[in-house]
C-alpha cells in the first residue's frame, strides 16, 4: 500500500534518482486539512450514502427486488448493501492516502471476476457506484441538492473555500471512475 | 511502504471501519510535521553529489589503507563504486525524509546489508566513518532549519547504528 509520499519515492527509485518534485508534496501538505475534511465528510455520512445509493439503484430497476432478482431475499439485499459499503470504504482510504493503490490491491483486484462468478449484474453495481460518486461530490463540496432535500437539508456551512475543493472533488471522482472501469 | 497514513489505513481496514476521527488526527499530526522533513529532503536532494563526495573523501582520509593495491578503494572502478554506495545511502535517507518513516532504508538499504558486505569482504567501518562525517557536517541555520536538521540527523544516526 502506498500513499502520495511513498508513491513519489517508488517512482524516483525506479530511475535511481532523488525525489525532485517536492513542490507537489508541499501542496499535498498545505491542503492536508481539506483532504481530511473531505474524508470526514464521506466517512460520517457513509451509511446514509450507501443505503441511498442502493435504494436509488433499485428504484430504477424494480426487478432487482422481485422474486429471482439479485436483491430479492433480504440475505442478498444485505450482501448488496455490504458490498456498496466496502467499495465506498476503500474509495475513502484512497482519498485519505492520496493514491489509488489501496483501492486497486485490496478491493478492485479480481472484483469483476468474483461478481461474474456470483452472477451479480455489473450494470446495477456500476449504477450504485455512480450514485455514490455524485453523493461524495456533494458532500465534499458541502453542496447538497436543495431541490430534493426539502426539510432535511443540512449544510455544514462556512467556512467554505472559494473553489469548493475542486481538486479533491476531481480526485475522489477519479477513484470512483476506477471502480466503474474495473467493473465494466 | 510503511508510513503514518498507510499504518492508519491498514488498521482501519483490518477492523473494517471507515477512517475515524482519531485516525484523521494521527494523519494530521504527521502532515503538520512534514514541512521540516520536506525542507531537509529538498536541500539534501539538491546537494546529494556534494554531500556524498565529502563523506566519501572523509572516509578514505580516515582509512588510507583502502587505497593500497587489492583493497576496496584501489582502482578507479572501485573508487566509483565506493562513492556510489555512499550516494545510495544518502538517496535512501532522502526517501525516508519524504515518506516520514524509515521504510525505504529498512526495505532497500538495511535488509541484507550485513550479508552482502560479508560476502564481498567489505569493511563497514569506512561507511560508518563517511556517514558520521555527514552526521556532524550539517549546520543548523547555514544548511537548513534546526528542525529539518534534526530529522536528517536522526536518520543518519539510524543508518550508522545499523552498520555498526
Amino acid at each position: 500500500m502506498l500513499d502520495a509520499f511513498s508513491r513519489a519515492v517508488v517512482n524516483a527509485d525506479a530511475s535511481t534518482s532523488v525525489v525532485s518534485d517536492i513542490a507537489a508534496l508541499r501542496n499535498f501538505v498545505a491542503n492536508g486539512n481539506r483532504r481530511l475534511d473531505a474524508v470526514n465528510a464521506i466517512a460520517s455520512n457513509a451509511s446514509c450514502m450507501v443505503s441511498d445509493a442502493v435504494a436509488g439503484m433499485i428504484c430504477e430497476n424494480q426487478g432487482l427486488i422481485q422474486a429471482g432478482g439479485n436483491c430479492y431475499p433480504n440475505r442478498r439485499m444485505a450482501a448488496c448493501l455490504r458490498d456498496a459499503e466496502i467499495i465506498l470504504r476503500y474509495v475513502t482510504y484512497a482519498l485519505l492516502a492520496g493514491d489509488s493503490s489501496v483501492l486497486d490491491d485490496r478491493c478492485l483486484n479480481g472484483l469483476k471476476e468474483t461478481y461474474a462468478a456470483l452472477g451479480v449484474p455489473t450494470s446495477s453495481a456500476i449504477r450504485a457506484v455512480q450514485i455514490m460518486k455524485a453523493q461524495a461530490v456533494a458532500h465534499i463540496q458541502d453542496n447538497p441538492s436543495e431541490k430534493f432535500a426539502g426539510a432535511k437539508l443540512r449544510k455544514m456551512n462556512p467556512p467554505l473555500v472559494e473553489d469548493r475543493c475542486a481538486n479533491l472533488v476531481a480526485e475522489a471522482c477519479s477513484y470512483f471512475d476506477r471502480v466503474i472501469a474495473a467493473l465494466s | 511502504m510503511k508510513s503514518v497514513v498507510t499504518t492508519v489505513i491498514a488498521a482501519a481496514d483490518a477492523a473494517g471501519r471507515f477512517p475515524s476521527v482519531s485516525d484523521l488526527e494521527a494523519v494530521q499530526g504527521s502532515i503538520q510535521r512534514a514541512a521540516a522533513r520536506l525542507e531537509a529532503a529538498e536541500k539534501l536532494g539538491a546537494n546529494l553529489d556534494a554531500v556524498a563526495r565529502e563523506a566519501y573523501e572523509a572516509a578514505i582520509k580516515k582509512y588510507p589503507y583502502l587505497n593500497n593495491p587489492g583493497e576496496a578503494n584501489s582502482t578507479d572502478t572501485f573508487k566509483a563504486k565506493c562513492l556510489r554506495d555512499i550516494k545510495h545511502y544518502l538517496r535512501l535517507i532522502q526517501y525516508c525524509l519524504i515518506v516520514g518513516g524509515t521504510g525505504p532504508l529498512d526495505e532497500w538499504g538495511i535488509a541484507g546489508q550485513r550479508e552482502v558486505y560479508r560476502a564481498l569482504g567489505l569493511p563497514t567501518a569506512p561507511y560508518v566513518a563517511a556517514l558520521t562525517f555527514a552526521r556532524n557536517r550539517g549546520c543548523a541555520p547555514r544548511d537548513m532549519s534546526a528542525q529539518a536538521l534534526t530529522e536528517y540527523n536522526a536518520l543518519l544516526d539510524y543508518l550508522i547504528n545499523s552498520l555498526s
